[in-house]
């Protein structure tokens, strides 16, 4: 393969990789802040079930996380179309810009808590 | 194994991911600054080239440490969470979920930047971005290391 096919090649997987994470972000904030339904585990009863919100220790972790996997998923593969001509300096920019407000969205929390 | 065991591979895991990740964020920040790095031998590489040496071990221990948490988060939410922190120490409670929410974008950035650094030689103009998303990384695994050892100082599971 020619260089520049290489780097072309390349800067696409990045470009999907970035906007990957930026699902992620994205899709892991969105089911807690707006209480949609998601899988929760229990560990003393070892038994699943999809709900808004249940009592600790129903864990809700795992499902947020399979949540954001299957978007960030999902936008790796749309990435390798949808950011064909994106600038990867302003997508990346954008992905860490969303990283960094939830962040701040769970530090918020954590500050109001105390 | 038991919920002790786990803990312990999930420390040294953190640690080897703490240092993993740190390199590979310096190495991605010089391949963005200077193109090369110098190895112990005295030889110039370039440092993309760096990266790849070793690149898989970040994501590798990212990876199996965040699956070792996974494994583990149960006994904590039933023998620490619910029996002490909740009643005694609230506190550790939201600290425990700001490290797991922290812990679960690292892990995001970590798998992108490993995706992404393959073939990076080829494209100078993805380096910067790159080193964006590593040092970023490698500042949400340090805080989660700091928290976690916070978190397991103050009730181990």
């Amino acid at each position: 393969m020619k260089p520049a096919a290489t780097a072309g090649r390349s800067t696409e997987r990045t470009a999907a990789a970035v906007f990957a994470a930026a699902a992620f972000a994205v899709f892991y904030l969105l089911p807690g802040a707006l209480r949609l339904p998601v899988v929760f585990y229990d560990p003393l009863g070892r038994g699943f079930a999809i709900a808004r919100a249940l009592p600790s220790p129903w864990i809700r972790y795992y499902g947020d996380l399979l949540y954001a996997t299957a978007a960030a998923l999902f936008a790796f593969a749309l990435g390798f179309r949808l950011t064909r001509n994106a600038n990867l300096g302003t997508l990346t920019g954008a992905a860490l810009s969303l990283v960094a407000l939830d962040v701040l969205f769970y530090l918020s929390r954590l500050v109001a808590s105390v | 194994m038991t919920a002790h065991a786990l803990l312990a591979v999930h420390g040294v895991l953190g640690v080897v991911s703490v240092l993993a990740v740190t390199r590979d964020a310096i190495f991605a920040v010089l391949s963005a600054s200077r193109g090369e790095v110098v190895t112990a031998q005295g030889a110039a590489i370039g440092a993309s080239s760096a990266l790849r040496r070793l690149g898989w071990l970040g994501p590798a221990s990212v990876v199996a440490q965040f699956a070792v948490g996974l494994a583990l988060y149960p006994a904590y939410r039933v023998r620490v969470r619910a029996l002490d922190f909740d009643r005694n120490a609230p506190l550790y409670s939201q600290l425990f979920d700001f490290k797991e929410h922290l812990a679960a974008l690292s892990l995001a950035l970590v798998v992108a930047l490993a995706i992404a650094s393959r073939g990076a030689d080829a494209d100078r103009d993805a380096r910067w971005p790159l080193a964006a998303v590593a040092a970023s990384a490698a500042l949400l695994i340090w805080t989660v290391a700091i928290l976690g050892v916070c978190v397991t100082a103050r009730h181990a599971v």
